[in-house]
């Protein structure tokens, strides 16, 4: 048995699965100030009846990370970078941050020297501010990791009891500004997680239940809890993740189709194309930081259910706006101002909530519009459906504009076209037949759609990336996310070759994060090769392989 | 007509073209733009809200004939890496008219601005002028009247002034090495146009090692006046990079962020790479500093490894030399009128030039013979004869007619005249009709006796 949990933002979803049958459900309200408690409380609801014994797996998707980076309940860092030549670093949205000599170039070469007086000056500045987590990171470091290992090693000393993170570790990937940001956040939240990880292992201990315990990631994978407290940023925006992978779960394999996740006030769309998740081309933007953590391309529409509907008095005959914030819930359900859930009332297309009270929501907009109060409702509908339109609309376009830098990925980019729109979420079985309706394709709402979050973190396989470049000139390899580095004698060595050698480091890191058992799924997601030619002769070659096991199910699901 | 003050983003295709080359070893290789890639993506630049990255586009083939004449066709002559470079310059030509930016960058290649108006095949690393096609897709979709382009790659951009020869309109203004001492070996200062055209193509040769401040001379005291004088819609700019003091083809001491500056003062709306070859130690920091430049950023921490502020030194022999050619191209730009006016004078109802251009990528040697009718009531139609053999190989031969935009009466009926004449001729291999008026394409093949037009 699986069980899967969704700490949503307003609703703590939990069910548990059997092989592929939903065995049980819960829900909880969510409590923002104690998530663990309201985690605590749909895992207590659920596991009522049922031997914990027979627990194989608990995946929790938590928007902990989320919420402290938007609460700014984060620990303070102070931000080392040693930028070398390029962008002045003010240019970048990273706050203030302390900025040292020395320069690493993309050949991993190193092109102007630390200066170790500087670094201890550094030191005593970061003593006088009182920080004690400092997040290193180096142009280029990801190529050469000694800048940054020097410096994280002079300022430990200097800096007795204090927690470095350093930017090579963090992300392997191009873009310094990102690494920053990632490692910044991973600096500054990583011990309140390591401490909430602490207590959901207790928390689960005393509920003897003894199952492994896995996080879920903004890519849809998992990782054990425990390993996870490596990486916590990549715990954000698990929510979407979570539906998305619901909605894998629950439609047939293989299948293309636009993921819309109607919620009370925002709504989240997601494409899914020939089974795949369409993870966003670049990292995740985490408040005003953009980062490198992968995600699903998820893009939140500021229109939901309890969004309040009004009307301008703009013009002579009124202006419909429905969102982008919310009054509270809708006046049919006892709030106090119009939404689209009342508009539904009115239109017989549900029966939530008292029929006279969503008349007079009805009414109020009506007046403003000057028709009657069933003309209101279509036009709320129809406002809500136009907006949820343009959006995918909007999402594929901005999709086949992604810039491609080879020819055959220009020549090869056809135009994937989506055969259903799946719908999850409380607003889902309402509106989106009507959202399909107007796409002209086919609609779909899964029998689970108001769990499928809690479904897909319950059935999620781990995902795990790993970055290896190779410069045969030089004779190195580099995996970034570990700051490993080994040599290579083959100056002429073969893409086959390098995937192979990807390969096994990816096997070794996947046992090192206690998902051994899943590298076999591994796939060669970029492969590159460059001759390197000075003069007229090849000197080497330049290799880069990304190696990921990507969003998948179990094999236990198996469902269609 | 300058960019600047204009509110908006700085526009970026980055076509690094990783799976074209010309040959394994050749400069014009894949790894290109690696370095540059590494430098502006660990740079972040993308993500900077004053730029904004878009996709390449395939440009069409009307796009391509529309600025050359290609023998026997389009197809023949271009590969999808071509379309793509020259799309590029189209697609940030469209984001500019429509205000989604306020300059752009196309970071593409293979180059362009050795293409000439007939294209037999390979010329200094290029196929087709992505510039000229661009300048004529400006102008074709936009109605601009005045365009000045301004070639600032160390090799003369005789491709691109070649095409504009004859245009009144089209400012083609390169600087470059010398001649003498470098590839193509042409450019010098008596290089000025057609007759109609005289003194609207100025060429700046430059002695060997020129630095920082000589380019700078010459662009504060020769490119900007003429800017001024010539007040044009658009500045365009032929980026190449070679200029640069580490660059294995070419001679100067340019520095990254003399680049930088130079593009700032310049305040070009688009920006079309060309050459550039040395790939690790200058591409990477040169393009940085352009783009930066462009969109208003902070290029003063762009700086080669090597590279320390008055690491050169200009002779007082090279900056007397410079400043003699200055004065001779300025002579001739405050001259121009009169330069028309006499050359026009007596020049009788036509303009011929015979000459033989050398195909040096594809080792093919062409003739041609270029009539221009001096017509007082437009820019008059031309036609030219070309043939080329490659090696020892075929010999291609055609007949190509172009009528100019807002052609007179009488210049349109003898163009087509003049096409009719040719078609079925058994002595040559192919007709051409380029109408940028009616923006009509037309390529007769006489040995199989079709026709086909964009």
């Amino acid at each position: 048995m699986l069980i899967g949990i969704d700490v949503g933002g307003t609703t703590t979803d939990a069910v548990v699965v059997d092989g592929n049958k939903v065995v049980k459900t819960a829900y909880v309200p969510t409590d923002h100030d104690n998530l663990l408690k309201c985690m605590l409380m749909a895992i207590d609801e659920l596991v009522q009846g049922i031997d914990t014994g027979k627990i194989e797996r608990v995946v929790l998707s938590t928007t902990l990370i989320t919420n402290m980076i938007a609460e700014g309940k984060t620990d303070p860092v102070a931000l080392v970078l040693i930028p070398g030549p390029g962008t002045n670093p003010k240019d970048y949205s990273l706050g203030e941050s302390i900025i040292l000599d020395g320069a690493i170039d993309f050949r991993g070469k190193e092109i102007d020297r630390l200066k170790e007086s500087q670094i201890k000056e550094a030191a005593s500045q970061i003593r006088a501010q009182g920080l004690s987590r400092v997040a290193v990171v180096g142009k280029f470091c990801q190529r050469n990791h000694a800048h940054e290992l020097l410096v994280g090693e002079i300022l430990a000393a200097a800096l007795p009891g204090s927690k470095i993170e350093l930017g090579h570790k963090v992300s392997g990937q191009l873009n310094f500004p990102r690494r920053a940001a990632t490692t910044m956040l991973t600096a500054a939240t990583k011990d309140r997680y390591e401490h909430f990880a602490k207590d959901v292992a207790r928390a689960l201990k005393e509920r003897k239940i003894s199952a492994p315990v896995y996080i879920l990631k903004a890519d849809g994978g998992t990782l054990p809890l425990d390993k996870s407290v490596q990486m916590p940023v990549e715990t954000i925006f698990s929510g979407p993740a979570a539906s998305i992978m619901g909605v894998l779960a629950l439609t047939e394999p293989g299948q293309s189709c636009v993921v819309v996740d109607i919620g009370g006030t925002t709504t989240d769309l997601a494409l899914i194309l020939s089974g795949k998740p369409l993870l966003s081309a670049k990292g995740a933007r985490v408040g005003s930081l953009l980062t490198h953590v992968r995600a699903f391309a998820v893009k939140s529409v500021p229109i939901g259910g309890d969004s309040a509907v009004a009307v301008s008095s703009q013009g002579c005959c009124g202006c419909l706006a429905v969102g982008p914030h919310r009054d509270g819930p809708p006046l049919c359900l006892g709030g106090k101002g119009p939404t689209p859930t009342d508009a539904l009332r009115v239109l017989g297309l549900s029966q939530i909530g008292d029929a006279a009270k969503g008349e007079k929501a009805m009414q109020i907009v009506a007046e403003g519009l000057g028709c009657s109060a069933k003309e209101a409702a279509q036009k709320v509908v129809d406002a809500v459906v136009d907006k949820i339109v343009f959006e995918v609309n909007e999402m594929f376009r901005e999709w086949e504009q992604e810039p491609a830098y080879r020819i055959w990925e220009i020549m090869k980019k056809e135009l994937l076209s989506a055969r259903s729109v799946v719908g999850v979420g409380g607003g889902a079985p309402l509106l989106v037949p009507l959202v399909a309706a107007r796409l002209g394709i086919a609609a779909m709402v899964p029998e689970y759609a108001p769990v499928a979050n809690a479904i897909g973190a319950a059935v999620a396989r781990p995902t795990l990336t790993l970055n290896l470049h190779i410069d045969t000139e030089k004779g190195e390899f580099s995996v970034a996310e570990e700051g490993i580095t080994g040599k290579v004698s083959d100056r002429k060595m073969t893409p086959e070759e390098a995937e192979r050698l990807a390969r096994r480091l990816l096997a070794e890191r996947a046992v090192r994060l206690g998902i051994g058992e899943y590298a076999g799924e591994a796939e060669v997601t970029y492969s590159e090769v460059f001759n390197m030619i000075r003069g007229w002769s090849t000197v080497g070659r330049l290799l880069d392989v990304r190696m990921e096991i990507l969003a998948g199910l179990l094999p236990s699901w198996g469902r269609c | 007509m300058s960019s600047q003050g204009k509110a908006g983003k700085t526009g970026l295709i980055f076509f690094p073209a990783f799976d074209w080359a010309i040959s394994p070893t050749h400069p014009e290789r894949e790894e290109r733009l690696l370095y540059t890639r590494d430098q502006i993506f660990e740079e972040g630049l993308m993500d900077l809200p004053a730029i904004e990255e878009y996709k390449p586009r395939l440009a069409e083939k009307k796009d391509v004939a529309r600025a050359h004449f290609c023998v026997p066709d389009v197809e023949s002559q271009v590969t999808e890496a071509h379309l793509i470079a020259a799309g590029s310059t189209l697609t940030l030509a469209d984001a500019l008219e429509k205000g989604e930016i306020r300059n752009g960058f196309a970071l593409v290649r293979p180059p362009g601005h050795h293409s000439m108006r007939v294209v037999h095949g390979n010329r200094g690393f290029c196929n087709i002028n992505n510039m000229a096609i661009m300048v004529e897709y400006l102008r074709t979709k936009y109605g601009h009247k005045r365009i000045a382009v301004i070639d600032t790659d160390v090799h003369h951009g005789d491709g691109t002034q070649d095409i504009f020869w004859h245009d009144p309109d089209v400012l083609c203004l390169s600087f470059h090495q010398d001649g003498h001492t470098l590839y193509p070996g042409s450019g010098f200062v008596n290089e000025m146009g057609g007759p109609q055209a005289l003194a609207r193509t100025l060429n700046v040769p430059l002695p060997p090692g020129t630095t920082d401040e000589g380019i700078h001379y010459v662009l504060d005291n020769l490119i900007l006046p003429v800017l001024d004088d010539f007040k044009p819609d658009l500045i365009l700019n032929s980026a190449g990079q070679d200029n640069h003091y580490t660059d294995p083809l070419a001679n100067m001491r340019f520095s990254a962020n003399g680049y930088a500056r130079l593009n700032e003062k310049l305040a070009p709306d688009l920006c079309v790479l060309e050459g550039g070859y040395a790939v690790e130690t200058a591409l990477p920091y040169v393009n940085t500093g352009i783009i930066q430049a462009m969109a208003g950023l902070d290029y003063s921490h762009v700086k080669e490894p090597d590279y320390v502020p008055g690491r050169f030194v200009q002779t007082a022999e090279m900056k007397r030399e410079i400043e003699h050619t200055v004065a001779q191209v300025q002579k001739i730009w405050e001259q121009r009128d009169e330069l028309v006016g006499e050359a026009l004078e007596g020049a009788g109802d036509f303009y011929r030039r015979k000459r033989r251009v050398f195909y040096d990528t594809d080792m093919i040697n062409e003739n041609q013979e270029e009539v221009v009718r001096l017509c007082p009531d437009c820019a008059g139609y031309m036609t030219m004869s070309t043939s080329a053999q490659r090696g020892y190989g075929i010999l291609n031969s055609a007949f190509c007619v172009s009528i100019p935009r807002k052609a007179c009466s009488s210049c349109r009926d003898d163009a087509k005249e003049e096409y009719a004449e040719h078609v079925d001729d058994k002595r040559i291999g192919y007709v051409l009709m380029q109408d940028k008026d009616k923006d009509r394409f037309k390529f007769y093949n006489n040995m199989t006796r079709t026709e086909r037009g964009y």
